[in-house]
């Protein structure tokens, strides 16, 4: 028999959403400290001139940095280690992992910048995996904005809770 | 870039991604999962290597896209579709096509590959597909 591991208490949370506001300008240091971290030497992420020959006013962000960096959410540190935003979501007997994110990148982010991340649970659904056991599908958004109200990036991401057998 | 047509690949991009690596973008992300460094919590959650973090990959495709269209051209889309796990230490190469250009909008697909150590493809870790605006 299929397990049915979407639960009323759990369909009652989507709608729910939780707003960051970062401490801090997200600095110009992030973004060496980033573009160094994944080998991207592009001067677009750390020479200002360069940048300015090109259409912005000083050096940009690395396109994805904003949507990875927990920089904005200024919580403590869980046992596993992570520091971000996350639902809590308790589904007894899976494991969660990442499905996919689907970035929309609004307008360049600048060093100045202070973001305001809102996040908002979009949809939840069961789904059968190929192996016949039940699997959750949550769909978060956030939208990334500065202190200027304007929008930087939507992040559409999809978490899968996937079905590992009922704990005993 | 050398040409705009549809069914124009994109040069690849390689890159093998060690632990240093992983340590580093856990740094430059503030995000500390141990998945990324910690064997004892790694085999506890039934993996034998460090897993590198998925966004790696999509950085990984943005500076593939980026790299292509030159400064002057901005990403404005990325999906990123994660398929399978990448242990640290492996080497992957990011490639993709040109699938549309129109109205001064490229869209094209991207693919994350895995290699064994003689370079040959062994997976797929990614895919995933971009928009750019060209000026």
């Amino acid at each position: 028999m299929t397990e049915t591991i979407l639960t009323g208490e759990l369909r009652a949370r989507i709608g729910e959403t939780r707003v960051y506001v970062a401490p801090e300008p997200i600095g110009k240091a992030a973004f060496r400290y980033f573009a160094l971290a994944i080998g991207d030497n592009n001067p677009l992420y750390l020479d200002d001139q360069f940048a300015r020959e090109h259409g912005y006013d000083g050096v940009i962000a690395p396109p994805t940095l904003v949507c990875e960096t927990n920089q904005y959410a200024n919580l403590p540190k869980e046992s596993t280690g992570y520091a971000g935003h996350g639902w809590d979501l308790e589904i007894p007997g899976t494991r969660l992992l990442r499905g996919g994110n689907e970035y929309s990148f609004h307008k360049a982010v600048c060093p100045e910048d202070i973001l305001t991340v809102t996040w908002r649970i979009d949809d939840m659904v069961e789904r059968t995996s190929s192996k016949g056991t039940p699997m959750v599908i949550v769909t978060s958004i956030a939208e990334y904005a500065n202190q200027n109200a304007e929008l930087l990036v939507t992040n559409v991401e999809t978490l899968i809770y996937q079905w590992r057998g009922r704990p005993s | 870039m050398t040409s705009l047509n549809v069914g124009t690949p994109i040069p690849p991009l390689e890159r093998q991604i060690d632990v240093t690596d992983m340590v580093a973008y856990a740094g430059a992300t503030w995000d500390w999962h141990r998945l990324h460094y910690d064997m004892e919590y790694i085999r506890s959650t039934g993996f034998s290597a460090p897993i590198v973090d998925g966004q790696m990959l999509g950085a990984l495709m943005a500076q593939c896209v980026q790299d292509w269209v030159g400064p002057d051209a901005r990403l404005t889309k990325l999906g990123i579709r994660f398929l399978t796990p990448v242990e640290a230490g492996t080497t992957v190469r990011c490639d993709g096509v040109t699938v549309s250009v129109e109205s001064e909008v490229l869209k094209c697909d991207l693919t994350v590959h895995i290699l064994d150590s003689e370079g040959e493809v062994v997976g797929t870790a990614a895919s995933g597909h971009a928009e750019v605006k060209l000026s």
